[in-house]
């Protein structure tokens, strides 16, 4: 009996081990971006990015935030940052709106050709951004709003819309129709019920869609690069700037803090969702 | 076959009680049928038995061996369950052999086992389709091939039809009486049908609330309950239940209401003297009067009739108690207002109000 | 109402998505260079494209880095989510460390990587101050090496993705299958080898799809990693077009990769959709 009970436990051990072997595959790199960004400048030169920092200081992260370089720009990553911000709370705010409102549309009333609409939106997930650029430049800039803020967030918007529309939908068609019936009932119309009664129980749903929003577009490079003008890079688009200067030393620990900074908000709001996170990206994994 | 044998059996979930101190004595052969309202513990002391549940307290025992702290596949026993739990992507012959390849049984005598058991069965022209692609009743026979290939010395039963319709469910259970009387296996059956129960069953341990109230074979259940739940449980329409007094003295009469009903014969367990007692008669014990003089007789208010097809159950009003009482089609028809019922008083149980036990 | 709601939808989508794809499939067969022009040319950007090393190579990548990239990321996602499904204690910090990489953006992850495989500061460097000092490992610069690199980066970025998936597929495996399968004697191993992953197999073909359009659409990740280098070794064809497309100003090329890129995405999606509604309809 005790045999059996051995193996068990060498099996749990085993399993265990493997767990941790794995966890450290996947924190070492932050660990080590970390430990780079809190050296300081002497310490960078002919270093190993494995060693600890012999003094730890937040200077490299000052630096970065107010003077990182990007070329002949000493102005820092807190410039991206703000850029990035302003991109998102709008691009966000009308995404989720859009794809909301969408998805309500599509699963509680009766359209004609909704199935064929939530294909055409599923396929439209799938297409590359690079099959549809061009033609997008073309567009924005004959409406006169190429590379501008608008721009951006108009293409955030445009780019969120099959995903979130999909996801609202999903939702909404699982809860029961009784509701809006009973509401169409009462004589309430498409935007009453949309306030009154999907609203409120679409909490959930809501921080989901924010969350895979909010980190989807913090995190975007291209779509920043191209379309948000000189004057709004995203901080991600700063970021690899400021990397790839070559100019004499690379100050490593300037370019990790760089990172850090960068990755902070979603990371934080990742670790603050927890669950909803998961929801979203296997949300957004799972469709149909 | 083997004899099971479970001891002062106890489980826990965290505060809640789910078994306590459990005796269940399985003969070799028996078909053994755990029965009860959901919540009872059935299902848990059949898990309890199986291996697939830890236990608190107690010992289990099959085939004489103490299996208490052995896994369910080092039992000798074999499992049906409520779903089936068919291994969906394998073919019907890959489910029945997948647990014997395991053990590494060499592939004459798996095939020989198939097709045995799928003869007796008759699935053997279903062996090369997949669980998806049969029908309820086909699937339930896989799952009872699956545990029969195993050559098990106890086979367990986990509500296996309470997922068919009402047809297929007669059907099977004739098909698992059959199969019963072919293998003589030991069985442990756990069901919320009480006709299932009655059906199958050479024992039936009535079980709630963690114990078992009674084990004996159907008849006994029916004629003899111990307590006042068996009596209300087995048995549809059930019985009726009628609070009475025992006129002190030679324990010869009861009364209910304004009658003195005379008791032929009762046995009684003890001396008592008078007292407070619940009268249990089944509604097929009840007729109506055939002259005024009847010796057990009351007077009712006739309620309404319920036709059942070969019986019509009546339902009467007697004072603040009501009564039902199966009569035949066409007495139902004839009767209305007050009408006099008389008692088949060899038939009644008499019961403690208190502990609720038979007296 | 709904349909009033609807309508600038389907029409954003039809004209923003739909519309500048045919376009660009359609300037893939003009003769555009700088500009588009809509003199038809037949293939011949394509004859173009396939003879041009830098495609070759970039289209060639694609394949490989997808194939590593997918059954790694497949792989290890898979033997996380077994290793999770089996009760372990400490279940939240284990799944909230091998996830927390998806909420990085891959310029992150790429630039991460690229220090950490960097054999001047890296990995090579490290194990040489410990006295290795013939220890070499600089795929990162080499141009025969280089793409491997790349799917490094790609399996510790998305595996937590598919261990999430799977994991939930695996969690919603019927608890009476596990009783069968402990009844029979069967070990947990082969179990989930023989029943149960294969339970799973429309979510592992999601999760393939999944991560196969990820690779198709890279970009950032070469980006931040290697920029396609060294020279273009390491390039995919979603840098490839972008960098055609602004950079280089070459319209007609850009669009015959891009149309390639949108090609391959559809014999990728075409067949799994065609699976999932026949799976539905049965």
């Amino acid at each position: 009996m005790s045999a059996a009970s051995a193996q068990a436990r060498i099996g749990r051990i085993g399993l265990y081990t493997l767990l941790v072997w794995t966890c450290l595959f996947f924190s070492i790199p932050l660990l080590v971006v970390i430990a780079t960004s809190l050296k300081t400048s002497d310490e960078v030169r002919a270093f190993s990015i494995f060693s600890l920092p012999a003094s730890p200081s937040f200077s490299a992260w000052v630096k970065a935030w107010f003077a990182a370089c990007t070329g002949l720009n000493c102005g820092g990553v807190h410039v991206g940052f703000l850029n990035s911000v302003r991109i998102l709370i709008p691009s966000v705010i009308m995404s989720v709106f859009a794809g909301s409102v969408t998805g309500y549309a599509l699963s509680h009333w009766r359209v004609r050709g909704a199935n064929v609409v939530m294909l055409f939106l599923l396929l439209g997930a799938f297409i590359p951004y690079q099959v549809i650029l061009y033609p997008l430049v073309k567009m924005f800039s004959t409406i006169g709003i190429y590379s501008s803020l608008p721009c951006i967030i108009a293409v955030h918007v445009l780019f969120g819309l099959p995903v979130m529309s999909l996801l609202f939908r999903n939702f909404y068609a699982g809860l029961p129709e009784e509701l809006v019936k009973a509401a169409r009932i009462d004589g309430a119309g498409f935007w009453r019920i949309f306030i009154w009664v999907m609203l409120p129980m679409s909490v959930n749903i809501l921080i989901v869609a924010t969350i895979l929003q909010t980190t989807g577009i913090w995190n975007d490079y291209l779509l920043g690069l191209i379309f948000a003008g000189r004057d709004n890079m995203p901080m991600t688009v700063q970021l690899n700037a400021i990397s790839t200067t070559s100019t004499g030393v690379i100050e490593y620990n300037v370019n990790t803090a760089a990172a850090l900074l960068t990755a902070l908000p979603p990371l934080l709001i990742y670790f603050a969702s927890g669950r909803y996170f998961v929801r979203g990206i296997t949300a957004g994994a799972v469709k149909g | 076959m083997s004899a099971v044998s479970v001891c002062g059996l106890s489980k826990s979930f965290g505060l809640l009680r789910v078994l306590r101190d459990i005796d269940l004595p399985v003969e070799a052969g028996e078909f053994t049928v755990l029965l009860g309202p959901s919540g009872c513990g059935k299902s848990t002391l059949l898990n309890a038995i199986a291996g697939l549940e830890d236990i608190d307290g107690g010992t289990i025992e099959i085939g004489g061996i103490d299996v208490t702290q052995h896994e369910p596949s080092k039992r000798g026993i074999a499992m049906v369950f409520q779903s089936y739990a068919l291994y969906p992507t394998m073919s019907v012959r890959g489910n029945l052999s997948f647990g014997l390849r395991v053990k590494s049984t060499p592939k004459r005598e798996v095939a020989r086992r198939i097709e045995w058991a799928s003869r007796l069965l008759q699935i053997d022209e279903l062996l090369d389709r997949k669980p998806s692609q049969l029908s309820g009743g086909q699937r339930q026979r896989v799952a009872i091939g699956r545990a029969l290939v195993q050559q098990a010395k106890v086979f367990l039963f986990d509500e296996p039809l309470s997922n068919l319709d009402a047809k297929l469910r007669t059907e099977m259970r004739v098909e698992l009486k059959r199969l019963h009387k072919e293998l003589g296996a030991t069985i442990i059956y756990v069901t919320h049908d009480q006709i299932e129960a009655m059906t199958l069953a050479t024992r039936i341990a009535v079980m709630r609330g963690g114990r078992i109230e009674q084990y004996a074979a159907p008849d006994t259940l029916y004629e003899q309950p111990e307590t006042l739940f068996v009596a209300g449980f087995v048995g549809s329409p059930s019985m009726n239940f009628l609070p009475g007094e025992l006129v002190g003295g030679a324990m010869r009469t009861v009364r209910f209401g304004a009658a003195m009903l005379p008791l032929n014969g009762y046995a009684f367990r003890d001396a008592l003297s008078a007292r407070d007692v619940v009268i249990g008669i089944r509604p097929e014990h009840i007729s109506l009067a055939q002259d005024a003089a009847a010796e057990a007789a009351i007077d009712a208010e006739t309620l309404f009739m319920e036709p059942m097809g070969a019986d019509t159950l009546g339902w009467f009003q007697c004072g603040e108690h009501r009564l039902a009482a199966r009569l035949s089609p066409q007495v139902a028809r004839g009767i209305g207002g007050r009408v006099r019922l008389s008692f088949a008083m060899d038939q009644i149980s008499l019961f403690d109000p208190e502990s609720e036990a038979r007296l | 109402m709904a349909k009033l709601v609807l309508a600038p939808t389907v029409l954003v989508m039809l004209v923003c998505f739909y519309g500048s794809a045919m376009w660009t499939v359609y300037i893939s067969m003009t003769r555009s260079f700088l500009l588009p022009t809509y003199a038809f040319a037949g293939g011949a950007q394509y004859a173009r494209l396939f003879h041009t090393a830098r495609w070759q190579v970039a289209y060639g990548n694609m394949f490989l880095f997808g194939v590593l990239d997918i059954v790694g990321t497949l792989l290890l996602g898979t033997l996380l989510a077994v290793l999770l499904d089996r009760q372990v204690r400490f279940e939240g910090v284990f799944r909230t460390i091998m996830l927390y990489p998806l909420s990085i953006s891959f310029i992150v992850t790429g630039l991460t990587w690229q220090w950490v495989l960097s054999p001047t500061i890296g990995v090579q460097h490290f194990v040489n101050g410990l006295g290795w000092t013939d220890f070499v490992f600089d795929w990162i610069t080499r141009p025969d090496r280089a793409i491997y690199t790349l799917v490094f980066a790609g399996i510790w970025h998305q595996s937590g993705l598919i261990m999430a998936i799977m994991l939930a597929g695996l969690r919603g495996v019927d608890r009476e299958i596990w009783r069968a399968i402990r009844v029979d004697g069967i070990p947990a191993w082969r179990a989930y080898l023989h029943i149960i992953l294969p339970m799973l197999r429309p979510l592992i073909v999601t999760c393939i799809v999944l991560i196969a359009i990820a690779v198709v659409k890279s970009y950032d990740l070469v980006v931040a990693m290697t920029n396609g280098g060294p020279g273009f070794s390491s390039d995919l064809p979603g840098k490839f077009v972008v960098d055609f497309e602004f950079e280089r100003a070459n319209i007609g090329q850009a669009s015959a990769g891009a149309t390639v890129m949108l090609g391959s995405v559809l014999a990728i999606v075409a067949p799994y959709l065609y699976f999932e509604l026949s799976r539905k309809n049965r």
